[in-house]
């Protein structure tokens, strides 16, 4: 069972970059795009997304499932919004403004040019922030981590708490297979017979339980050698050290920029306003 | 360690112990994620794995837990590819439901110091607490997503809660069960 992160950016130009740069441009680029409702600007930030994304050299052919399951979880949240909650209001649009479409049959939810219009501007708000999250997935090599958070200022205890995670997790997850495939040998397959809920979940339990009592009987060997290293009684030091870069600069206060940008315009209520696209107000006989 | 959750005083000390258990913790959440079994017509899972960040909360203390939750989820969405920090809130609601179990010695210490028997129910019931209390921060969608509160109500907060109450109230007194003598066998 393969379960490290995969290091799929490995060389781009993106993954080239101080690991911090990817971690803080992520944090400035979601406080962007959650203060822009107009579409248009909104396509505007999924195009710098999409060149962002582009230059962490990501193969498709390896993320192709990940991107359905993006498309169809954004697809089925907006769906749901829109034809079963929205009740046809948007937020700060008086219901007077709306431009009935049809209304949705059982349901009664009427669907508005507006309500369609928040529909589009959510699903493209969540492509858009997942668009900038995946380089933190594909292209920070997965030892860079706990040195990253460090150097961002987490305390050096939970930043060495990071890095020993990624370490334990290829040995966990053999230890975790060796469970499974222990339990196929005596008859029990975990993953077949299940139907319901609560047996699925009581299924899991010769798999889940063993495998969590030998990981933390087996920590004592860990434990006892940070102990003997007096790992917490000074500053430790890092085999990783990260220094920016002309480019890493560059980036961070393009982004930077960015967010000052759409916080003006934002303040000045050009980007803060749904845009309700003219050919559905059109179609709505409006 | 155990006796540290169970000990008021000791709840927030940061030692070798602590980070060791917080990585494991996170590392096993985040393996055994993998594990997930969609729920059909929604946008979650039943995550017998999820019962590990109340558990690692209610035996180490609320330190533990949170690291468990917070990390660990965030090292799911990593090793499945949605980012580390795309759904940052997700990850904290994961965070507080460790953390709240993890302070079961200040709101439940009958249970917590009574017989194994009576650790096992008060796993059950601090991560049953823990679970519905953390993940009301889930509603922060409303205002990052500007998703509607019944929306979240429906796809997310309930089949979310739903799914992993089964998991803690069968996984957790399990765990307390098997871990107990494996404490006492190690000295702790």
């Amino acid at each position: 069972m393969n379960i490290a992160p995969r290091y799929l950016g490995r060389g781009s130009w993106l993954a080239r970059r101080d690991p911090r740069v990817l971690i803080l441009i992520v944090a400035l680029f979601i406080f962007t795009v959650l203060q822009v409702w107009d579409e248009r600007f909104l396509l505007l930030l999924l195009a710098v997304a999409v060149i962002y994304y582009r230059s962490a050299s990501i193969p498709w052919r390896h993320i192709k499932r990940n991107w359905t399951l993006v498309f169809v979880f954004i697809g089925l949240l907006v769906t749901v919004n829109l034809f079963v909650f929205s009740g046809g209001e948007v937020q700060g649009l008086p219901p007077g403004d709306h431009h009935l479409l049809f209304t949705v049959p059982l349901l009664g939810t009427p669907v508005t040019a507006e309500t369609l219009s928040l529909a589009v501007t959510q699903f493209t708000r969540y492509l858009t922030m997942a668009t900038i999250g995946f380089p933190v997935a594909f292209a920070i090599a997965p030892s860079d981590f706990g040195v990253a958070f460090k150097r961002l200022g987490v305390p050096e205890k939970f930043a060495f708490g990071i890095d020993l995670t990624f370490r334990f997790l290829p040995s966990l997850a053999a230890d975790f297979q060796t469970t499974v495939d222990a339990q196929r040998i005596r008859g029990f397959d975990w993953s077949a017979g299940a139907t319901g809920f609560l047996s699925r979940a009581r299924r899991s339990t010769p798999v889940v339980v063993p495998t969590v009592v030998n990981a933390i009987a087996g920590a004592e060997d860990t434990i006892d050698a940070m102990d003997l290293r007096a790992f917490g009684t000074g500053r430790r030091s890092w085999l990783r050290e990260l220094r920016y870069d002309t480019a890493d600069r560059l980036l961070l206060l393009a982004f930077f920029g960015l967010l000052v940008a759409f916080t003006i315009l934002g303040f000045m209520g050009i980007t803060s306003k749904l845009y309700v696209f003219p050919f559905l107000i059109a179609l709505a006989g409006g | 360690m155990t006796t540290a959750t169970l000990d008021r005083d000791r709840l927030w000390e940061v030692s070798s112990r602590t980070i060791v258990y917080s990585a494991i913790g996170a590392a096993l959440y985040g393996i055994l994620l993998v594990a997930q079994i969609p729920i059909p017509g929604s946008t979650v899972s039943v995550r017998p794995a999820f019962a590990l960040v109340p558990f690692f909360g209610y035996a180490f203390g609320p330190i533990v837990g949170f690291f468990t939750g917070f990390v660990g989820n965030a090292i799911g969405d990593q090793i499945s590819g949605w980012g580390a920090l795309t759904s940052w809130n997700w990850s904290l609601a994961n965070g507080f439901v460790g953390l709240i179990a993890g302070l079961a010695p200040v709101y439940l210490s009958r249970w917590t110091n009574g017989s194994t028997r009576d650790r096992a129910i008060g796993g059950a019931i601090a991560g049953s607490i823990a679970v519905v209390i953390g993940f009301l921060f889930v509603f922060t969608d409303a205002i990052l997503q500007g998703m509607d509160v019944g929306t979240i109500l429906t796809t997310l907060y309930l089949p979310v809660i739903i799914g992993d109450l089964i998991g803690t109230i069968i996984l957790v007194p399990i765990l307390v069960y098997a871990w107990e003598p494996v404490k006492a066998q190690l000295g702790r």
